[in-house]
């Protein structure tokens, strides 16, 4: 399975808006990492701990500083600075800014929400009807030029990605890539530079996703400068200054592309001072960074496309460490291989899953005894063991379309569909079809013929294979629809019986509306369920966190129930390293997330 | 990597640049002095012995392809097994990832990659041939509008236009093959026209034509066969150009693509097994270079039975 | 002669624009860039129009493709659409490729010239003595080679050379991926060595193969030359061997060489592809992969035209050196 062939899906959107945060937190840490035998000292899961960490709050520790300059591949070269504009947004650039731009919380290995204590002093719910948060910022921080960090690179987030100015033609003149939260608030204010209050217009449990996570925050003060806008704290989404409006806007999302040294200082513990264009991306420390300082001196990213090439790079030692968001087999092989040369490697769940939407427009999936006869005939497990195992040795199939395995509130409710064609062929004999002489089951007189559509990315191409041959004996001919363009026009007008394809985003548990309830703008297989459409509407608002995940929960069941969707298995994230002590693959901040922590071995 | 036919430096032809001509060496036609000739192309062809074996090679390995599954029965499909098992009695290659007999994929492999090679050579022989004559004998409007067509297929990279095309069809083995035809006749019609310029001024084609023979009379009677030694050894070494540019294709995903296979395709499914299970990426790499060198040598062999006069020089 | 060249640049031009007009509607047609977004929870349908309108996407092809050929002639290349690209500038992308290839290539195809040559004469000189044997036979199994095998070969071979060196005490010589943003620092030979190093494994991939091709063509055309009836009198008259072969022979020999060498090096800008996906150099195989593959259709055009561009120069450039070489044939 050469990734060479699906770069495509390689550029995996940036995890898009916030999570249900409090529901990732404190995920056990045994989900992630090889444990082999083979492993030289410690464990690689572990190593999903900052060191920084303490309770909920990350501090920079004190580490050596070395002089030492480390180069890490990854799949795709880092593009843009800022990485909401929605034509430049993409994991990638991410994975190089996670040290470069400070937000108000960050995510450890596990993604468990930490404050960043290195630049905020609190951030508490202060009024919950309506929901004000009031974020206070540590005194003295500072962008690498020397400008506040403050209540106004705020107030930009926030003014750039609510969706609602609109231009002239009716269009957003942003079009940020993530507006999820940002939409619900209805105002943000500078009481002083120090502090940051938002007034929610409805009630939005996971904000601390925001202003930092989900979106980066800019340098306000570098977009007034160019735009001759003195003061964007006086603009509005709409309504007010529509010409200034629209200067911010263009400068957003066209300015703050590739590197310019001018245009993009950093709040973060490292600053970019090179940039080569579809190459590489160089970090030094940033002088200006307020937290303690540490780490290698000289961090280069590079993008490197195929997995094997980056493990090949790492075995010739001309990369210290692979990251790699797209799991590659050949790769994994390789890298496992290469222990004996001090060489570590991980992988852990990433954060999309792969799933199976089973079209209820369709005139065999009406029937839900076809539905059933369709989930008991798929073996899973094979599905894991051939196409993810060789990348993460203990990969479970997944059993929820709600929760990711190692999240609390997950309940396997797809345990019982274990790739029985036997049972399979029965519940079908129940439902009043009858096996032809050539295997395949007929109901007044036409077979039962299912197409399993999806783009041509090799792994999809073996699963359908694979499924194939498993519901042959169940008397379901399984057809393989491979389709370039499947995901740009046919699946959003619900063409496919069956629509095999990962959700690429994060947990964040109330976007999934959109994807569950009767008539959600990406419910494209006709699915309504009334009781499902309750829990979502309750999940999504309730500020209390255990019964806001006991109705995700009772979502996530009554779905299994009537055998729409099955989910296959998470994506593996896998990386590897040598000569550093702690590295760990972050889901969404990629490997550089604690590079301020990296200390040299050997 | 020189993909053109006219590049291959085993070719009979040389190089004929644009709007030269090149040098035709072609016998009068005549039906019993064809059938003579004929005898003795191929009496000289089995005088070579490194053509012969190269033909033997060639049939053996389109004998593994086409006749391979009536000995080897494993399904192609079959993905009971483990991935990755190593060789033994059931698996003789092992198994690929998914659990599929490695050598059952090969016969496929070799059958497909075959299969497109000879499309290839065969349809963009037709192709060149037929307005290589055309624009030969034709002249004037024709000629221009033919070669101004050729310059515009010769513009566009080859390997460029057909993952274009992949990318936008599919990538099933014979739109692959289709493809790299469309796109690769345009040497063959330029040195068919070249022949056909200076056959055309010959005596018998103008007592054809003084006699009333339409254009397609004398041009499928009189031209094709007084150039068939050329066409032959182009069409030959057409394959072999074929077999290699499919392997590039396939490996950098813009070939053939699953369910069908070919040797490319499965080289880039298992290249980077070059260490681990070596025997997954010299069995398709062997196939690919014994096919392509066969094919060459007997271009070769072919080149020298129908040029004697070359055959002195070089043989 | 200015002339000549003037008219058939002018002639170009047509079949660029067919060519160019094909292309776009191609990979326009074949699949839209931002469709990726559609597997994004919450992603709206109003958000995708949006991206779409301000890329450009939701008016037809022909329209795109008018106003891009109309910028394209006021020199305006336009921008990449492909998701995450962040509307990078295509003229920019276009030429650093060119420039990372041209790296590549050129050293490649010098070297290949120089080898396959002079192993193509001494094979001819001394027809069936075994080096002639062995240059032939290595020659058929080079040319016989998928360039993907060769490439892999080398640099699963390489990395275990390095292992050779290190356990020796030296340093790893060669590298199995471009070079990174910087160049080369330290004393000179530090330089030459980490420059060597650098380029040798993918420079190597794409000589082997040239090489088998002009050694095998010079080997032919020398032969015929040798055997031509004016060299057989420049013997006759007695002059010597060696003065026969390099003024006599050796330079009609290179006429098919020289045209060979034109249109080889406009393959190889574009045809480096397979030994520029095996070593991660990101030149303009990997653009035009990438840019097929992103459904990019600015890109694509970009590269189309530079590559036809090179294709139409070195045809004009064999053609005149043809011209040069043999004074029988006249360019009119």
């Amino acid at each position: 399975m050469s990734t060479k062939r699906n770069s495509l899906s390689a550029i995996a959107l940036v995890v898009g808006a916030s999570l249900v945060l409090s529901a990732c937190g404190g995920g056990s840490s045994d989900n992630g990492g090889s444990t082999g035998a083979q492993e030289p000292t410690g464990d690689i899961a572990s190593m999903a701990i900052a060191k920084g960490e303490s309770g909920d709050e990350y501090t920079s520790p004190e580490v050596p500083q070395s002089t030492d300059t480390f180069v890490v591949s990854t799949d795709n070269p880092y593009t843009a600075y800022n990485n909401s504009a929605a034509d430049a947004n993409n994991s990638y650039n991410t994975f190089a800014l996670a040290q470069v731009i400070s937000g108000a919380y960050k995510l450890d290995g596990n993604n468990k929400v930490l404050l960043n204590k290195d630049v905020m002093e609190s951030v508490e719910i202060t009024s919950k009807s309506p929901q004000v948060v009031t974020w206070k910022i540590k005194p003295g921080v500072t962008w690498s030029d020397g400008e506040a960090w403050d209540c106004d690179d705020f107030y930009l987030a926030w003014l750039s990605s609510t969706g609602k100015s609109k231009g002239a033609d009716g269009k957003d003149i942003f079009t940020s890539a993530n507006t999820t939260g940002y939409e619900l608030i209805d105002k943000v204010e500078c009481p002083s530079q120090t502090e940051v209050v938002t007034t929610f217009g409805t009630s939005y449990p996971d904000y601390k996703g925001l202003f930092g996570i989900s979106l980066d925050i800019m340098p306000a003060h570098i977009l007034e400068k160019a735009t001759g806008v003195a003061d964007v704290t006086k603009l509005t989404p709409t309504g007010g200054d529509q010409v200034a409006l629209g200067k911010v806007a263009e400068f957003w999302k066209t300015k703050w592309n590739g590197f310019d040294k001018e245009l993009m200082p950093a709040s973060g513990a490292y600053q970019i001072t090179a940039f080569e264009q579809n190459n590489s991306v160089t970090l030094e420390r940033n002088p200006k960074w307020v937290g303690k300082p540490g780490g290698p001196a000289k961090i280069v990213l590079r993008g490197i496309s195929d997995q094997v090439a980056q493990a090949q790079a790492l075995e010739n030692g001309e990369v210290q460490v692979n990251s790699m968001a797209q799991p590659d087999a050949n790769a994994a092989e390789r890298l496992r291989g290469l222990s004996s040369q001090g060489v570590r490697f991980g992988a852990s769940n990433g954060l999309s899953f792969e799933h199976m939407d089973l079209n209820f427009k369709n005139k065999w999936f009406a029937d839900q005894a076809v539905r059933k006869a369709f989930m008991q005939c798929v073996n899973r497990d094979e599905l894991a063991e051939k196409l993810i195992r060789p990348v993460l040795e203990n990969a479970k199939p997944l059993g929820s379309l709600v929760f990711f395995q190692a999240e609390e509130g997950y309940t396997d409710n797809y345990a019982q569909y274990k790739g029985d064609a036997a049972a399979a062929k029965s519940t079908l004999e129940g439902a009043g079809y009858t096996i032809g002489g050539d295997g395949i089951a007929t109901k007044g007189g036409e077979k039962v013929s299912i197409k399993i559509s999806h783009t041509d990315i090799p792994r999809r191409k073996q699963t359908v294979e694979l499924i194939q041959s498993q519901c042959k004996p169940a008397g379901l001919e399984i057809i393989d629809d491979t389709d370039p363009n499947f995901l740009d026009t046919r699946v959003s007008q619900g063409d496919y019986d069956v629509a095999l394809f990962a959700w690429s985003a994060a947990p964040f548990k109330s976007s999934q509306k959109a994807i569950y309830e009767t008539g959600g703008g990406q419910n494209w297989s006709n699915y309504a369920n009334p009781k499902v459409d309750a829990a979502y509407k309750d999940a999504s608002s309730n500020l209390d966190e255990a019964a806001s995940r006991k109705a995700f929960q009772d979502a996530d069941r009554l779905m299994a129930e009537d055998n729409y969707s099955l989910p296959l298995y998470q994506l593996p994230n896998m990386w590897a390293f040598k000569g550093i002590d702690k590295v760990y693959f972050q889901s969404y901040n990629g490997a550089l997330w604690n590079a301020n922590e990296w200390v040299k071995t050997s | 990597m020189p993909s053109d036919p006219a590049l291959n430096p085993l070719g009979a032809t040389g190089l004929p640049p644009a709007g030269t001509v090149a040098v035709a060496t072609a016998s009068e036609f005549d039906t019993t002095k064809a059938r003579k000739q004929s005898t003795l192309v191929l009496r000289r062809f089995f005088r070579h012995r490194l053509a012969v074996a190269a033909l033997v090679v060639f049939l053996l390995i389109c004998a593994i392809g086409f006749l391979g599954p009536l000995f080897w029965t494993v399904s192609v499909e079959d993905t009971s097994s483990r991935g990755y098992l190593p060789p033994s009695a059931a698996h003789p290659l092992g198994t690929i990832q998914t659990g599929k007999d490695m050598l059952a994929q090969l016969i496929i492999g070799t059958r497909l990659s075959v299969q497109i090679a000879l499309v290839v050579a065969i349809g963009s022989t037709l192709v060149g041939v037929l307005l290589g004559a055309l624009a030969g004998y034709l002249r004037g409007a024709v000629d221009s509008t033919i070669s101004r067509f050729v310059d515009l297929m010769l513009i566009i990279p080859q390997i460029a236009v057909a993952a274009i095309l992949v990318r936008a069809l599919s990538g099933s083995w014979y739109t692959v093959a289709f493809i790299l035809a469309a796109f690769g006749w345009m040497t063959i019609a330029r040195i068919t026209r070249g022949e056909t310029l200076s056959l055309a001024q010959r005596e018998f084609v103008e007592a054809a034509r003084a006699a009333g023979a339409k254009t397609r009379w004398i041009i499928f009677r009189h031209l094709v066969p007084n150039m068939i030694g050329t066409i032959t050894v182009n069409t030959t070494l057409a394959v072999a150009s074929a077999v290699l540019s499919e392997a590039a294709l396939s490996f950098i995903g813009l070939g053939v693509q699953p369910p069908d296979t070919s040797l490319g395709l499965i080289i880039n499914e298992n290249y980077s097994q070059i260490t681990n299970r070596p025997w997954l990426f010299w069995g398709p790499f062997v196939i690919i270079v014994l096919l392509s060198l066969a094919v060459n040598f007997i271009g070769d062999g072919l080149r020298d039975a129908f040029d004697p006069r070359q055959t002195k020089v070089r043989a | 002669m200015i002339r000549y060249i003037i008219r058939r640049l002018l002639i170009s031009v047509p079949i660029l624009a067919v060519g160019s007009l094909f292309a776009f509607f191609l990979v326009a047609a074949a699949g839209n860039p931002v469709a990726e977004l559609k597997a994004k929870p919450g992603v709206t349908a109003q958000q995708i129009r949006d991206l779409e309108s301000s890329l450009g996407l939701d008016q037809p092809i022909i329209v795109r493709y008018w106003k891009w050929l109309l910028d394209f002639l006021q020199g305006d290349w336009g921008k990449s659409i492909a998701l995450g690209q962040a509307k990078v500038d295509v003229f920019e992308s276009v030429m650093r490729a060119l420039w990372i290839t041209a790296r590549l290539v050129v050293g490649a195809e010098l070297l290949a010239i120089v080898l396959g040559v002079s192993v193509g004469v001494l094979a001819a000189v001394k027809q069936y003595s075994i080096f002639d044997y062995l240059a032939t036979s290595s020659a058929f199994l080079m040319f016989s080679m998928p360039i993907v095998c060769v490439a892999v070969i080398l640099k699963t071979y390489g990395i275990k050379f390095n292992n050779l060196l290190e356990s020796l005490g030296m340093d790893r010589w060669l590298s199995t991926v471009s070079p990174a943003a910087g160049g080369f620092q330290g004393s000179f030979s530090e330089v030459i060595f980490k420059y060597t190093g650098t380029y040798l494994l993918p420079t190597l991939s794409l000589t082997l193969i040239s090489f088998a091709a002009y050694s095998r063509f010079q080997r032919a055309s020398m032969l015929e030359t040798l055997n031509s009836d004016y060299v057989r009198t420049a013997r006759a008259k007695g002059i010597s061997q060696r003065r026969v072969i390099f003024r006599h022979a050796f330079r009609n020999a290179l006429i098919p060489v020289s045209t060979l060498f034109s249109i080889n090096s406009a393959a190889l800008f574009s045809g480096a592809i397979i030994t520029e996906t095996v070593f991660g150099w990101k030149g303009m195989g990997n653009l035009l992969v990438q840019s097929i593959r992103t459904f990019d259709p600015y890109m694509l055009m970009g590269w189309l035209m530079v590559t036809a561009t090179l294709v139409i120069v070195f045809n004009l450039v064999a053609d005149i050196m043809y011209g040069f070489l043999d004074p029988r044939i006249r360019l009119a």
